[in-house]
């Protein structure tokens, strides 16, 4: 009977104490008997069945075989006997109680739950559930394609606790992913990215200055973050290991969790090929643009007229919307006489003259053209298919899929491509030996993305554009009669048809991913692999610019171009092996013990000038200026040491112990070799007390987990050097030492992290709860400090600080409603909350400047969360009033603005399955945290938000506002009156006005899918058909003005400043999916 | 039951397949421990293909002085603020530098610290390299640049960091540098300068071709380091006369002499190649928001003086007009049209805007002209210091204006006696004289915007500098705040510095920023705190 048994009777004598089953004295009764199975006939252990009326019941042995007795004084009666085991759905039964043994067999069919079956964990070792110590959450290809987003970060938005995920917009741009907060000051917070077992870059091209940093070229485009290159389609599942304690076996890779990616593979199909093909095609627009006021025109001072768009004219150099009113006038746009010093004395239009305009020099209506920004944007659309292949035998698997994604962007003339090839198998050599290997190609081309930031965004030039400005004619005109820009300023923009068409940009990656293995089953209880993998992708940017555009290029010359190519060849390779062994009926012992070695190998090379000799040549035999070069080689590796072992005690208590050496080549020999151990351990209480499970509780597990993990440096961290220039000075050699001290005796970052979890199962696995708390600490932390400008150095590299981050996980999945009828509602929640504290930085040191833009920093404060906005201020008198110099605020100090850390953050899926059809939708809430935006500066700074009406007059002899606050020079209450202008410039670079509460609930995404007629699957030799209507990003609820609330423009650490990003697109669209 | 020899054959087998898998596990155990082979390889793994670590003094004083020249007579600092302070220039479009706002601490920061991490510690490393090779030829042209760029952020700034500065990376040298007093930084300035020159005496050219300046001769260096002596021994001439004119007396009479020629001049020559473009012409080659300013058009008008061509262009109009300094954006902007230009001389050939032609792409940038060492003298000599008397200074005085005009290309002789003949210009001596040399003096330091502004700031001169109507603070800054960064992380020491020298804002006098005994110009300075 073994220890299940001994379990059963336990669970008897509980019953008694616990006077459950009073009736149970009575020998008289009708004894009931059988044997519970899963599909297939292989026998369920642990199934409760019962008769709930009675509260009578037993649990099944290792046989699957139950049995008990129904009380004497039920006899003659029919009752219902529930046979329920957490991941299968529940069977029941009517049964009459004759008084004599009755048999009675059920077969359960498996249900989705959160709470058992197989995990991916470390290392790619699969788990027991139940046997994990540690936080992993799964999420399978199911419950990632609803939303078909071809990018796979995007789709784990909203599903996985205790991620915060910020997207900088653009159409195949970047997403910045921080698992339980950000643990390194400077280091990358991004957790690793393993796909079927190999380390996969996910080089971070998002940031505002992209690339190295292209001196002539800030275009802030955003490259995309190099994970997208997965196809979600070959996705199998992606686990979660969330943050050190369940990666410890990473060792200096585990610190921000790691993300595991498993492919789809090919099955046995008795020789069959299978097809599925997943077709989407969605149509995609801009989610949220700014809120523009259409009431006033381009202009200063209430004035404007066209000459030649450089102050030629009235204001017309200026770029702001405070002129005249948008009344239809065609006449007095400017003042007579022309003197607008003093704002508030009258002012009469000039009747005489026509309001002249960059399109209409003699003159045309004063009118707003509230669609100007709105109608640059194109309805964008994005195509993706993909369609594969698999099938096998018992001795060969195979899988090939092809997918391309085609996008028209939103903004014009940009065009995004993406080909992904993924071929895996797997042989059975022998009985014994299992060969294995994918490979993966992809490709992506991309066509004038748009820029973001300020020198040459498009949303840049939308915080300065005249409300009276016809988009359609710079649309139709992007070049002059004289061959140069046309456009409706020339001081400080392109015209921006120009910049997506007369600036080719292009951005292509070729990239080649692929892992062999080989697994030889040693014994029963013994395997070897050994594993290489490589990710080898080379990158090209090229960016160009025509003769006359107003930056970047030098006047004297026909054009300029910048060109930018990277090369990555990271390489894996592991010897592993693993051991499973039971000893007796109580007790299974795994272990694995193995060896890696990484090796990382980088390149990048960029030139760009400012001159070239021929228009729309754009290389360097062209270059009339001779190019500026740079080239950055690098090198890294780490070699490694590791083994876990665990003991499983009766199925359902585990411990395991980890630990992993790694020796880096980043760190002095004296510190390159660093251990790190990690304990763990599981306890099913519900199998262990099982009793448990006789309420409406059917499973409880608590975990615990304690890990040290930590990180080693960049390369070349080490020593000071000097840099020298590829543009001499005339002939003569320049070289600078750097501005960075580098630290000789650097040591590795440590990461201690605990963490103890609870997962409840209750009504048979209709509902569940994931808790998690846990506590990490990460300290010695290598950054490239701030110091003191006079001490010779900008930065200096150094081992410093703790910050540390506690926080609560949960997960929540409801079945409210499962009907006979087939209607099913499924529901999830998940929420997280961290909190994140600096606790110490260098003696003496009490802040670290992680970033500075727009002269406010976002900074590592100690004794504040990491990532506070530290901006200007208002300047204020001892009672917090405004102080006010000539009725202006004043800007004073720069202080601590806010956190950039969301109080919590939380998803809400919903699912809803009627026979064929289907319906899911997900909300994500983010509450708290601040943002910077400086979108809303300039806005309200240009005059052109809707916002910055406030204080405009009836048309300018009565303009102005008197500002609440103390007269700095009197001391007395504020009086004197400005005028909305000078209200809205006063406010430049205060992060105080312009720093928002970044709450939002978005609806992430929406499905609703039927499957069609099965005659009509099979006439198509398909087992199903799904066609199903998607949008993704569909609403945004926020108090954060004119944004949309989820950007910023850097997917780096830089987290908290907005500006001129490409806003997110909603999609709408259709998406069929074929299974064999 | 199996046979025994089968059995036989089985056991060995069993004993055989034990071995093998013990084999395999010790064989996979080998390989792995190879794969490991730890420890020695992989230091060299880390060897820096990218960057040298060491560099020659050469190339580190080439750029060290081209970064310098850029800082401070270019576009973050000069054309930032100097030249609006100073009136030469005015903004036309936006108005937040001329109207003070965007010279508030957050703007300013990054000048001051760059100006220390780059060619300060360059500079420091060229020292360094000089003095360990006792090559004077080396580590004094060092001391000189070092000596130009710090006069600049003391003047600035006021109390600086500057004897501890620059130590972080020698052994028990703080990050953290306190501010040292104004005068004792100047005090340092004047024994650096004095023992540059003296060692210059007997140095070799070996900064050679690499000295951008003066191709490392020594004697050009020399009158360089005596000329700048004169400069900062003028500076403090309100605050402390007796040393004043003690080091102008060493300044004139130290081996070497000071300038005595335009050929003299400390110039940077720029290549002009699109990468290395005099900093002025880079910035006009996009930007067309400055104009000349009306004080210092009316007063060249004024006096019909014949470098107005050169400084400027004529409007539309056919006429030579400026803009106000400091007024609002909308005042402002109808001066596009309506205010000269700079001159031709100033302009890159092509522009963005328009195109005027003009050599500004290799315009020279002048650190120091043999112009202003002789209004230096001329001033010496009214205020009978330094060895000079009163009676030499109109000669010097004379000499000035006509250097000038050599400087700027003005070669109309006629032009030139007619000029020095006028009323305004022709030396009247005493207090009235030492406006005109004030004045010139401001003058001639069009393009360096800085040092007219430190001239104005100890001369008052002219008194029609005065701060527009939408100036942020009814004067003319005397200092700039403290940069965001050594706040940030210097804290302490900038504390101290303001505890020693006054509020950190616009309006404190820094050490030898005292009030002229002579001359005075009323009421410019109301409202000064």
């Amino acid at each position: 009977m073994g220890m299940t048994g001994k379990i059963s009777r336990f669970l008897a004598i509980a019953s008694v104490v616990f006077g459950l089953a009073p009736a149970l004295a009575q020998a008289q009764g009708t004894s009931i008997s059988g044997q519970v199975t899963g599909t297939g006939g292989a026998p369920i252990v642990g199934a409760s069945v019962s008769i709930p009326t009675l509260r009578v019941g037993a649990f099944t042995d290792e046989a699957g075989r139950y049995s008990f007795t129904a009380p004497a004084s039920a006899t003659g009666t029919t009752v219902t006997v529930m046979a329920r085991r957490l991941g299968f759905a529940p069977s029941s039964a009517q049964v009459a109680l004759s008084g004599g043994p009755v048999a009675q067999n059920f077969s359960l069919s498996p249900s989705a739950t959160q709470l058992t079956g197989v995990v991916v964990t470390a290392l790619g070792l699969t788990k027991e559930r139940s046997q994990l110590g540690t936080a992993v959450q799964t999420v399978s290809s199911g419950e990632l394609n609803t939303s078909h987003d071809m990018n796979i970060l995007n789709q784990l938005s909203g599903k996985v606790s205790g991620v915060v995920m910020s997207q900088s917009g653009t159409q195949g741009g970047s997403t910045n992913i921080v698992i339980r907060g950000q643990n390194s000051i400077t280091g990358d917070n991004q957790p690793l990215f393993i796909v079927d077992g190999v380390p996969i870059s996910n080089e971070n091209h998002g940031s505002f200055s992209c690339c190295g940093g292209l001196a002539i070229d800030n275009t802030g485009k955003d490259y995309g973050s190099a994970i997208n290159d997965i196809n979600p389609e070959d996705v199998a599942t992606v686990s979660v290991l969330k943050g050190p304690n369940a990666a410890a076996l990473y060792g200096s890779r585990a610190a921000n969790g790691v993300i595991l990616i498993t492919t789809k593979k090919g099955a046995n199909s008795s020789g069959t090929v299978q097809t599925q093909l997943t077709s989407s095609y969605t149509w995609d627009t801009p989610s949220i643009l700014p809120d523009y006021q259409n009431q006033y025109g381009q202009g200063a001072g209430g004035e404007f007229l066209f000459v030649d768009g450089q102050g030629g004219g009235v204001n017309d150099g200026l770029d702001q919307s405070f002129g005249p009113r948008l009344d239809g006038r065609t006449t007095g746009c400017n003042f007579v006489p022309n003197s607008p010093s003093n704002p508030f004395a009258p002012h009469t239009y000039d009747t005489s003259v026509p309001c002249s305009q960059f399109n209409a020099p003699n003159g045309a209506p004063w009118v707003a053209h509230p669609d100007n920004v709105s109608s640059f944007f194109n309805t964008g659309k994005t195509l993706a298919n993909t369609l594969a292949f698999s099938g096998g035998t018992d001795r060969a698997q195979a899988r090939l899929s092809v997918g391309s994604q085609q996008v028209e962007g939103i903004v014009p003339n940009n065009t995004f491509r993406k080909f992904n090839s993924l071929l895996s198998g797997s042989l059975n050599v022998t009985s014994r030996l299992t060969a294995s290997g994918d490979v993966q190609y992809i490709n992506n081309d991309n066509h004038n993305r748009a820029g973001t930031g300020y020198n040459s965004g498009i949303l840049e030039q939308f915080v300065w554009f005249g409300r009276q400005v016809d988009m359609n004619v710079l649309r139709q005109n992007m070049t002059s009669a004289s061959g140069g820009l046309y456009n409706w300023n020339y001081d400080f923009h392109n015209n921006p048809f120009w910049l997506q068409y007369q600036n080719p940009g292009e951005d292509v990656r070729d990239r080649v991913t692929g892992n062999l293995s080989a697994r030889y089953h040693v014994a029963d209880w013994l395997d070897a692999t050994i594993r290489t993998g490589s990710d080898i992708y080379r990158w090209q940017i090229n960016q160009d610019y025509a003769q006359g555009n107003i930056n970047y290029t030098n006047p004297s010359y026909a054009g300029a171009y910048t060109q930018y190519a990277e090369y990555s060849n990271a390489n894996n390779s592991d010897l592993m092996l693993n051991a499973n062994k039971r000893a007796g009926s109580h007790l299974q012992f795994n272990g694995t013990l193995g060896g890696a070695r990484r090796l990382e190998r980088y390149n990048n090379d960029q030139q760009y000038t400012a001159g070239i000799i021929v228009p729309g040549i754009y290389n360097s035999s062209n270059a009339g200026i001779t190019p500026t070069l740079t080239s950055f080689v690098s090198k890294r590796q780490v070699n490694s040491l590791y083994g876990s072992g665990s003991a499983t005690f009766n199925d359902w208590w585990t411990v395991e112990v980890t630990g992993r050496n790694d020796w880096s080549s980043t760190l002095p020999a004296a510190t390159n070799s660093y251990f790190y151990p990690s304990i763990n351990t599981s306890l099913v209480l519900s199998d262990a007390l099982p009793f448990l499970k006789s309420g409406p509780l059917s499973y409880v597990k608590v975990r615990g987990s304690l890990a040290n993990v930590g990180a080693d440096a960049a390369p070349y961290q080490l020593q000071t050097v000097y840099i020298g220039q590829s543009t001499k000075f005339g002939s003569l050699p320049q070289v600078t030492l750097d501005n960075s001290q580098k630290d000789p005796n650097l040591k590795p970052e440590k990461t201690n992290s605990g963490e103890v979890g609870l997962e409840v199962g209750l009504l048979d696995g209709r509902a569940t709860f994931d808790m998690s708390y846990y506590a990490k600490s990460t300290t010695n932390q290598i950054v490239n400090l701030t110091v003191s400008p006079a001490s010779g150095f900008q930065s200096q590299i150094a081992n410093l600080g703790r910050i540390d981050n506690k926080g609560f996980e949960a997960l929540v999945d409801l079945t409210p409603i499962r009907t006979a009828g087939g209607f099913q509602w499924n529901t999830t929640f998940n929420y997280s909350q961290n909190q994140s504290k600096v606790v110490s930085l260098a003696p003496g040191i009490d802040t670290y400047v992680i970033y500075t833009d727009w002269y406010q920093n976002l900074e590592a404060r100690v004794g504040q969360p990491y990532g506070v906005i530290y901006g200007y201020k208002y300047d204020r008198d001892a009672k917090g009033n405004l102080l006010l110099n000539n009725g202006l605020p004043g800007t004073g100090a720069q202080g601590v603005i806010g956190s950039i850390q969301p109080k919590w953050i939380g998803g809400w899926n919903n699912d809803f399955r009627f026979g064929s059809v289907q319906l899911s939708f997900l909300f994500d809430f983010h509450r708290g945290g601040k943002i910077f935006s400086v979108t809303n500066m300039w806005g309200d700074y240009t005059g052109i938000f809707k916002n910055s009406l406030k204080g405009r007059e009836v048309d300018w002899n009565n303009p102005g506002l008197v500002i609440q606050g103390t007269d700095a020079a009197t001391g007395q209450p504020n009086t004197t009156r400005v005028t909305a202008e000078q209200y809205w410039e006063s406010l430049y670079y205060n992060a105080e006005q312009y720093t928002y509460d970044d709450s939002y609930v978005k609806l992430r995404n929406l499905r609703f899918g039927v499957d069609l007629p099965v005659n009509f699957a099979s006439w198509l030799h398909a087992s199903s058909v799904n066609v199903a209507l998607i949008g993704n990003n569909l609403w945004t609820h926020t108090k954060v003005p004119n944004i949309d609330p989820e950007f910023s423009y850097s997917t780096g650490n830089a987290q908290g400043f907005e500006f001129a990003t490409i806003p997110n697109t909603r999609s709408i669209g259709l998406n069929l999916r074929i299974v064999p | 039951m199996i046979p025994v020899t089968r059995r036989h054959t089985y056991m060995t087998n069993m004993i055989l397949m034990t071995n093998m898998r013990f084999f395999r596990a010790a064989a996979g155990a080998a390989v792995m421990a190879g794969l490991m082979a730890c420890g020695n390889g992989l230091t060299d793994v880390n060897r820096n293909p990218n960057n040298p670590t060491d560099a020659s003094a050469a190339s580190l004083f080439t750029n060290a002085t081209r970064t310098s020249v850029e800082r401070w007579l270019g576009t973050t600092y000069d054309w930032r603020g100097g030249e609006f302070m100073a009136q030469h220039l005015a903004e036309v479009q936006y108005t937040d530098e001329d109207t003070y706002k965007r010279l508030a601490r957050a703007f300013m920061t990054g000048t001051f610290d760059a100006a220390y991490y780059q060619e300060l510690e360059d500079l420091r490393k060229v020292i360094g390299k000089g003095i360990a090779a006792n090559d004077a030829g080396i580590w004094a042209p060092a001391s000189v640049m070092k000596v130009w760029t710090s006069d600049f952020l003391t003047d600035s700034w006021g109390d600086i960091p500057y004897s501890q500065a620059l130590v972080s990376d020698s052994a028990g040298g703080s990050g953290k540098p306190p501010y040292d007093k104004q005068q004792a930084v100047y005090a340092d300035l004047f024994k650096t300068t004095s023992d540059a020159a003296t060692a210059l005496g007997s140095a070799s050219a070996s900064l050679g071709a690499a000295d951008p300046i003066y191709k490392g001769d020594p004697a050009a260096w020399q009158r360089f380091a005596n000329s700048l002596h004169a400069r900062l021994a003028m500076r403090i001439v309100n605050v402390d006369l007796a040393t004043a004119s003690a080091e102008l007396a060493k300044a004139f009479s130290a081996a070497g002499g000071v300038f005595t020629s335009n050929a003299d001049n400390a110039a940077l020559v720029w290549p002009g190649d699109g990468i290395n473009d005099n900093p002025l012409s880079a910035s006009l080659q996009t930007r067309d928001d400055y104009r000349m300013s009306q004080t210092f058009i009316n007063i060249l008008r004024g006096y019909n003086d014949p470098r107005l061509p050169v400084f400027a262009h004529t409007t539309a109009a056919g006429t030579y007009a400026g803009a106000p300094n400091g007024v609002n954006a909308p005042t402002a902007q109808p001066y596009i049209v309506s205010a000269s230009r700079v001159g031709t001389i100033f302009f890159p050939g092509a522009t963005s805007y328009t195109t005027f032609g003009g050599p500004g792409a290799t315009l020279p940038s002048e650190l120091l002209t043999y112009s202003e060492v002789l209004f230096i003298q001329a001033e010496a000599a009214e205020r009978n210091m330094g060895g000079l008397n009163s009676g030499q200074a109109a000669l010097f005085y004379n000499e000035a204006i006509a250097a000038s005009m050599e400087q700027w290309g003005v070669t109309d002789a006629a032009a030139i006696a007619s000029y020095l003949a006028r009323p305004e210009v022709a030396y009247q001596g005493g207090t009235a004289g030492l406006t005109q040399i004030a004045i010139q003096k401001w003058i001639s330091l069009f393009g360096d915007g800085g040092n007219a502004w430190f001239e104005w700031r100890r001369t008052c001169q002219p008194s029609t500098i005065a701060p527009g109507p939408a100036a942020v603070v009814s004067y003319v800054p005397r200092r700039f705040y403290y940069s965001q960064t050594e706040l940030s992380v210097n804290g302490a020491n900038v504390l101290a510095a303001v505890t020693d020298q006054g509020t950190d804002n616009f309006g404190t006098r820094v050490w030898w920023d005292k009030p002229a005994s002579a001359p005075t110009c009323a009421g410019v300075t109301l409202g000064i705190p």
